[in-house]
């Protein structure tokens, strides 16, 4: 067998790869959401991050900060849970008596630098009307549930309608949160999507308590 | 002594030499540059089959028997003719040497795809239009978009849903054309084609247009016509050009294209990156930004001839394309693919291809947060073919083929991003019958079958090409068709937890009968080309809201009709000066009287004027180039969900100029300078449909031949 010959078998079963395709390796598997755990993850001290389900235009997912345990109610059939610090639905956020102000930080590290802050500039939840279902939108049937929302925690992404698809701009930024019971926590939007890049699975790193009180006015 | 009988014999030449019946020619076949031209043909005009070609340093020698006057004919692809009239005499031989000239006209460039076997310009029955890779260098193109919009009236590229690039060429949307490269299918899909970015305008040879039905050779896709770009094939020992190009918001894109040939292997190896930061548009529009992205497109293509009757081509690519689409996501896209091919002369008269043929085209996000890049679109093509070519009494080909194909869709889009797959396999028959010298006449017929959809389709073909004087009258009929896509059967896709959008597996094939009368009139230095054309599409596919099912579903339309005209008209002059002058005009109609909804300019042109001198070490070229497209004014649903109420929507007008200046330094350096959107035209709103410039940009490209400092 001459070289001639080897060349072109070596050619041939190179190119005779599987019907499904090859280089499977070049990729990641994507997380398995059956099996996602949800809640408060990667806990470290005060810090930590809280991974929830945030797909249905038609639930509330409850953070509480204090207990580091997460409750979803539907809107409109369940009750909210008695302690929580913090609701999201779909990209809505609101606070349970609290107010939030959006900083110039963009990373959850630096918040120990806050030498200053200025508790009038923190600010509260408003009345709003919320989506709980899109499915009539294409009939321009959108309907809407009244709520409180925190308008600068909402802030965390911005949702820009006007192209479609949408276009999704996390804000990036870190949001103090001034908690009912006078404590404060930090929270930073770091994603709106899982592996699968479905939209709705919201990744919320945190600090909590933080330490503000001798900066305070 | 010998040099007093050479310039004897040269000088008898131009005297018109009187030859001996036993004489032998030899000399030299070079391109104005002084360049040696590998495989011109010489024949005698009077007798075809005697003739020889040129070797790699142009040199070739030829035996004639010959009692009376004969004419020498010297033919190369891409170049005019050069003859010259000999005379019977005393036996000698003789030195004849050529200069050959570039044919602006190309009618001497062959091409493949009308035919499926190659054949020149002016003689082949089906209307085809030719870029060669000059005119891409010409028009400083930096892709396929740029390249058909400029030499093709009536084609838009432009943006669809998520910045997809969509097109449209006179009536028919980019599922409705088919792309090719060197004849194979290309796997995976945007939207409605072909990824257009893995389509790499640095090693192409020519792309061939052929407008119209298609399918009785290429099968589904084949509606509104077929682009199929051809590869440069190496033929010199060594070649190595290296370029670059910089343009307005940092685009930046270097190749290297290296050729090697010795003897029974060659092969030719093409690297290319590009990159461009993503751009904010000026105005308000359907999208209000372009992202910025980078490719990498590798092509290795290797011919081994194992004899003079057997040659293997083995090819293997890589293609990979990042988009900024969010700033915790990059869109990726990869494309691999391979293909070995064999070509073998059974007799004089016959040629059998047999080729296998691998693409796969993977769609993935990667997430910058966790460094995953998750697949969620996986298009496979696996493709066996057996082509075989049988010419008759020197003149007529029979072509005989069938394919297989396996196509395999993995996709987000359908119910827990699962797969499918589908097999087809077809037969096609082909008579290119050249009845006499005037009249030539071909005819095919192609059968499809697709697994999946159960469905049989039939595509025939008949055309006839009438030459006189110099004028080419041709006519044609032809069917093409479009089968459903995987996607299209069984798409389950929930739009952004709005509506759900649903596939149909009861889908017809869409169809077309084509209809076309063209002529040709080459006078002098000018060039005449007129094209009118019917289509009769019916079951063309779309998506129509579902009241019961809450989404849009795939469907059949209604009949329409798609017809129009094409004028080209080009001038040529040995100054220097050029032009060329298309003209497009489209309409549309709906056969049910049915509002129609479409996004094709009625009328459209492209203009190019270009100044070019050349000096031995120095050349330029002024190329003034632009597009001219007119108003649309269209129906268009008031609602979404409902087909009762239409409003007229107007598109406005635009035109697009491009000029050019380029130089030739020496032999091998070619700098490159253009001004885009001469006239600053910008959009008032971002349509789908309007061009995406944000005003005139400048571009500064350079291009090396480094294997000509060597020769």
């Amino acid at each position: 067998m001459n070289f001639r010959s080897v060349f072109m078998m070596g050619i041939t079963v190179f190119l005779f790869p599987s019907c499904e395709g090859v280089f499977d390796d070049v990729y990641d598997e994507p997380q398995n959401e059956n099996n996602t755990e949800f809640g408060f993850v990667d806990v470290n001290g005060n810090k930590g991050t809280v991974y929830i389900d945030a797909t249905s235009y038609s639930l509330w997912t409850y953070i509480d900060f204090h207990t580091k345990t997460i409750d979803t109610v539907s809107i409109g059939v369940g009750t909210e849970p008695p302690n929580w610090d913090v609701a999201v639905h779909r990209y809505d956020a609101k606070t349970n008596g609290g107010s939030v102000l959006q900083t110039n930080l963009v990373s959850l590290d630096d918040v120990n630098k806050i030498s200053h802050v200025n508790e009038d500039h923190f600010v509260s939840d408003v009345w709003s009307k919320i989506v709980i279902d899109m499915s009539g939108m294409m009939d321009g049937n959108i309907i809407y549930s009244e709520s409180y929302v925190n308008e600068v925690l909402s802030k965390w992404l911005d949702v820009n309608t006007a192209t479609m698809p949408p276009v999704y701009t996390l804000s990036g930024k870190v949001y103090l949160i001034k908690l009912s019971d006078n404590t404060f926590a930090a929270v930073r939007l770091s994603n709106y999507m899982n592996d699968a890049s479905v939209k709705g699975f919201m990744t919320i790193d945190y600090v909590y308590p933080l330490n503000l009180g001798k900066c305070q006015e | 002594m010998s040099r007093i009988i050479l310039f004897f014999f040269v000088g008898c030449l131009f005297l018109n030499v009187t030859m001996v019946a036993q004489s032998v020619i030899y000399g030299t076949v070079v391109d104005k540059y002084d360049n040696p031209l590998d495989g011109a043909n010489i024949v005698l005009k009077e007798k075809g089959n005697v003739g020889t070609v040129t070797d790699n340093k142009g040199r070739y020698s030829l035996m004639l028997t010959v009692k009376d006057s004969c004419t020498l004919l010297v033919t190369y692809v891409g170049y005019k003719d050069v003859e010259r009239k000999i005379y019977a005499g005393q036996g000698q031989s003789c030195c004849l040497d050529f200069v050959l000239h570039e044919d602006a006209r190309k009618l001497n460039t062959f091409v493949v795809t009308g035919t499926r076997t190659p054949k020149s310009l002016k003689d082949v029955p089906i209307v085809t239009r030719v870029i060669t890779n000059h005119d891409i260098e010409k028009l400083d193109a930096a892709d396929i978009e740029d390249v058909l919009q400029s030499e093709l009236p009536g084609l838009e590229f432009t943006y669809s849903m998520n910045q997809q690039v969509s097109l449209n060429m006179q009536g028919f949307g980019g599922n409705s054309v088919l792309f090719l490269v060197d004849g194979e299918r290309m796997a995976g899909e945007t939207l409605d084609n072909v990824d257009y970015s893995r389509l790499n305008m640095q090693d192409v040879e020519r792309i061939e247009i052929v407008k119209g039905a298609a399918s009785s050779l290429y099968g589904s896709n084949a509606v509104g016509g077929v682009v199929n770009i051809i590869s440069k094939t190496n033929k010199e020992p060594w070649s190595l050009n290296l370029r670059s190009r910089f343009g307005a918001f940092n685009e930046q894109i270097y190749g290297a294209l290296f050729g090697f040939n010795k003897g029974w292997l060659s092969a030719t190896t093409s690297v290319q990156y590009t990159s461009i930061d993503s751009i904010n548009l000026k105005n308000e529009g359907v999208y209000n930004k372009i992202y910025g992205n980078k490719t990498w497109n590798f092509k290795e293509r290797m011919i081994f001839r194992v004899n003079d009757d057997l040659k293997f081509t083995a090819r293997a690519g890589y293609f990979f394309r990042e988009r900024n689409s969010s700033e915790i996501i990059k869109e990726r896209y990869r494309d691999f693919n391979g293909g070995l091919k064999g070509d073998y002369d059974i007799c004089d008269n016959g040629t059998l291809e047999v080729s296998y043929s691998f693409d796969q085209y993977d769609k993935s996000d990667f997430h910058l947060i966790n460094d995953k890049d998750v697949r969620d679109y996986s298009n496979v093509q696996n493709v066996f073919r057996t082509v075989y070519s049988h010419t008759f009494y020197g003149r007529n080909i029979l072509t005989v083929g069938a394919d297989y194909m396996n196509d395999y869709l993995m996709s987000y889009q359908f119910e827990n991003g699962g797969n499918k797959r589908q097999n087809t396999i077809d037969a096609f028959a082909q008579f290119d019958w050249k009845i006499n010298e005037r009249l030539n006449m071909i005819s095919a017929l192609r059968a499809d079958y697709y697994s999946e959809s159960e469905s049989n389709q039939l595509s025939p073909k008949i055309g006839l090409m009438y030459r006189f004087f110099d004028c080419s009258l041709r006519a044609l009929y032809s069917r093409g068709f479009r089968a459903p896509t995987l996607k299209e059967m069984y798409m389950t896709f929930d739009m952004a937890n709005i509506f759900m959008i649903y596939g149909n597996p009861e889908l017809e094939s869409e169809t077309s009968h084509n209809f076309s009368l063209s002529a040709e009139y080459p006078a002098g230095h000018y060039n005449l080309i007129f094209t009118a054309f019917q289509n009769l599409v019916d079951n063309r596919i779309t998506t129509v809201w579902n009241q019961a099912l809450n989404g849009m579903v795939y469907t059949n339309m209604s009949p329409m009709s798609v017809c129009g005209l094409e004028a080209n008209i080009s001038v040529n002059y040995e100054c220097g000066l050029s032009a060329s002058l298309s003209y497009a005009y489209t309409y549309e109609k709906m056969i049910d009287g049915t509002p129609l909804m479409t996004m094709t300019r009625p009328h459209a042109a492209t203009l190019r004027i270009e100044y070019g001198k050349e000096w031995k070490k120095y050349e330029f070229n002024c190329i003034l180039s632009g597009r001219i497209l007119s108003e649309l004014t269209t129906e268009e649903y008031v609602s979404m969900t409902s087909y009762e109420q239409t409003v007229k929507q107007t598109y406005p007008a635009y035109m697009i100029w491009k000029l050019t200046l380029l130089q030739r330094i020496y032999s091998g350096v070619n700098l490159t300078m253009s001004i885009d959107n001469l006239f600053n035209y910008v959009p008032d709103y971002y349509y789908s449909n309007s061009p995406s410039t944000v005003g005139t940009t400048f571009s500064l490209g350079i291009s090396i031949d480094v294997d000509k400092f060597f020769k």
